[in-house]
């Protein structure tokens, strides 16, 4: 009995967090992105649920990568960090110590993050593929150039993004720290059924802001889509993955969707996810605005070059100082 | 190849696109040579979409000949033919009955409108901002339908003829009134748009100061249409055509030369082809629409330049037996694709096909034999 509670705890919660993560792309784009585009848009199951089930079927192919069988492994190895991630978040998980920490988030998160940079590093796909003589056509002005595969361009941009993009989520992290005295999780959400949501304080509103600029930026979701810009990285790190490995991309996204929002009803309103207590709709319904504004947000933004790209990073990071500041004081 | 030696320069990277390139709309190779994601050298070539039209069009009647024209771009199949008719009218003298000038006008900037809608559209979409793009496609479906309207097609609406337009593209009241409304529909919409475009800090932060051409590089570069005005250069072949003698319209230009300067050039010139066509509508003669009293005769090579929506339209060709030969097509794309390698360079890679976009390129109607004469 007294295994049964936290067992059934944990896998319910994994299993409901599934299953509404699937939904989460096609809300975003069937009601947002689509309403605001006056169009009809997909499915509400398309993006999430029908075409990683469509992909599974497919026939994969081999990519043109140094080390294939890695570079097919790492979506596998992003979801599992994720349902790491999102295990070490639920209550029941937090005898763990240490491993229930901030710290060890930001680990996880720090790991997803570097999942890109292999990607990008591991694909060499057709569209950059040198031919086999020298670039001579119409008197080339650079014939012997060594090429860049635009996979490595987006492994470049996702350094980038490890070293300086994320910034603000890591900030906006430690908000609650700074406010609670602890970075363990635990102290986190009994600090705040003592004494109320961080959300609710000055630097708390600031915190959210920026722990939300920073969702999207680890999302690249528009604007801040410097990974897989459509006029030149096309897809990016993703560049090469077909079939079942590609629909793991897809359930990939909407997880770290879902366990980022669960992340933020944990660190700002204290409502660790447990599918046994009724707060948890709470979650689910972070889960759900996240992406909402999200997507509003995209929708009436271009894409960032490095240009605005590092004004608002270093804005939103001051912003998250100030935050942390507040919290201290 | 020796040639080269003074150009081999040691640069960091080549980013190559295409020819075919999912962010590319039309196949085209473009190579970047980036330093740190900054373009410091372009190099763009087409030609993988010859379908030698000119060498169709040979031994083809005349009349057959202004019809395939029309089939050489989908965005500006009005312009061929039009032009196209325009050289075998100049060759015959050809007296284009007014009502007939006054159609061809509408037709003409319609199409203008069209394609600056169309090239708005697009560069809203490289800049990434898919809502605009989806906006101003609503906006271009008021135009395609009057469009289909008049020529009973949405994209080859066939209406130039040799002396005059097709009985098809007749005006009666029943068009007139609707063409009137859709223009005044339109006027509205594009205001909204512009509005809000002008006044949006993250589409103007990516735009403004991005791509620059400046007038002296545009005229060396022989640019022309809208991507030479944005230049600040005041160039318009409309201002010395017979067809526009009776309408007012002003040349719009920018200072710039930068991509909001393009963008802003189109915009602008949007109001300015509505102007055109109330014009048209408000003053259009009676009368026939087609002159049929014309004999057909050899001729020498002729040739009729027009100002079309991406720039100047050149077509030439004799008349033998009734039949076209030795014809000469160039597109405006031909001649601003130096500003779309030059405009690119010294900005960040993900700027360089907004760079090229800007310069409103179509290069399936570009793709042609050209021999490049050194002087």
């Amino acid at each position: 009995m007294e295994l049964t509670y936290p067992l059934i705890a944990v896998i319910g919660t994994l299993a409901t967090s599934f299953i509404v993560s699937l939904f989460l792309p096609g809300i975003e784009r069937k009601f947002i992105h689509a309403r605001i585009q006056q169009r009809v848009g997909p499915p509400i199951t398309s993006p999430g649920i029908m075409a990683p089930i469509k992909f599974f079927f497919k026939q994969t192919i081999n990519p043109e990568s140094p080390m294939p069988k890695l570079y097919n492994a790492l979506p596998l190895i992003s979801i599992i960090i994720i349902i790491i991630l999102l295990l070490v978040l639920i209550p029941q998980m937090y005898f763990l110590g240490a491993l229930t920490s901030i710290i060890a988030v930001i680990g996880l998160l720090k790991v997803e993050e570097i999942m890109y940079m292999f990607m990008g590093s591991l694909s060499k796909s057709v569209l950059s593929v040198r031919m086999p003589f020298p670039d001579r056509a119409k008197g080339a002005a650079h014939p012997n150039t060594p090429r860049t595969f635009f996979e490595e361009l987006s492994s470049l941009r996702a350094f980038r993004l490890i070293a300086f993009g994320s910034f603000p989520i890591y900030i906006a992290l430690f908000v609650s720290v700074a406010m609670t005295g602890s970075i363990y999780l635990t102290d986190i959400v009994a600090y705040q059924q003592a004494n109320g949501p961080i959300l609710f304080t000055l630097s708390g509103v600031l915190g959210a802001i920026v722990f939300f600029i920073g969702y999207m930026i680890l999302l690249n979701e528009y604007p801040f889509a410097i990974l897989k810009g459509k006029p030149d990285v096309v897809e990016g790190p993703y560049l090469e993955y077909a079939a079942k490995y590609r629909a793991y991309v897809y359930i990939t996204r909407g997880f770290l969707m879902f366990t980022l929002a669960t992340l933020f009803a944990t660190l700002f309103l204290g409502i660790a996810p447990n599918i046994l207590n009724p707060n948890f709709i709470i979650t689910l319904v972070v889960a759900l605005i996240f992406p909402m504004i999200m997507a509003v947000m995209s929708a009436f933004s271009p894409i960032f070059t490095y240009k605005q790209f590092y004004p608002t990073v270093a804005g939103v990071s001051i912003v998250g100082v100030l935050a942390i500041v507040a919290a201290l004081l | 190849m020796d040639d080269n030696k003074e150009n081999r320069t040691v640069i960091e990277a080549e980013v190559p696109m295409g020819t075919v390139h999912p962010g590319a709309l039309e196949p085209y190779r473009l190579r970047l040579f980036v330093e740190d994601e900054i373009v410091r050298d372009a190099e763009m070539t087409v030609g993988v979409n010859h379908r030698g039209v000119e060498r169709i069009m040979e031994g083809l009647p005349v009349e057959k000949a202004n019809s395939l024209t029309e089939k050489i771009c989908g965005i500006c199949s009005n312009s061929h033919i039009w032009n196209s008719c325009r050289v075998g009218e100049i060759a015959l003298g050809i007296e284009v009955p007014e009502r007939a000038v006054y159609i061809r006008v509408i037709m003409g900037e319609l199409e203008r409108l069209h394609s600056h809608l169309l090239y708005l559209a697009h560069g809203s979409e490289v800049l990434g901002h898919e809502t605009f793009a989806m906006r101003l496609f609503y906006i271009r479906e008021t135009v395609m339908e009057l469009l289909r309207m008049i020529g009973g097609n949405r994209v080859q609406y066939g209406s130039a003829v040799l002396g005059g337009v097709r009985p098809r593209c007749e005006l009666d009241q029943m068009r007139i009134q609707k063409l009137s409304e859709g223009i005044e529909l339109l006027k509205e919409k594009l205001n909204d748009f512009a509005n809000r475009f002008v006044s949006d800090p993250l589409v103007m932060s990516r735009i403004t100061g991005v791509g620059v051409t400046k007038p002296e590089d545009a005229l060396r570069l022989a640019c022309s249409g809208p991507t030479l005005r944005a230049t600040g250069v005041e160039m318009d072949l409309r201002t010395g055509m017979y067809e526009y003698d009776s309408f007012e319209f002003d040349v719009i230009t920018q200072d710039d030369g930068d991509v909001k300067s393009q963008l802003l050039t189109r915009v602008f010139e949007n109001f300015e082809s509505i102007k055109i066509i109330q014009q048209a509508i408000r003053n259009l003669p009676d009368g026939p629409i087609t002159n049929r009293s014309w004999e057909m005769q050899d001729t020498p090579i002729t040739k009729s330049y027009i100002e079309v929506p991406r720039g100047t339209l050149y077509h030439s060709y004799a008349l033998e037996d009734g039949r076209v030969r030795n014809s000469v097509i160039r597109t405006p794309s031909m001649a601003n694709i130096g500003a779309m390698q030059y405009s690119a360079i010294g900005h960040h890679i993900t700027d360089a096909q907004l760079c090229i976009v800007q310069c409103d390129p179509c290069f399936t109607c570009t793709d042609r034999a050209i021999q490049i004469i050194k002087r």
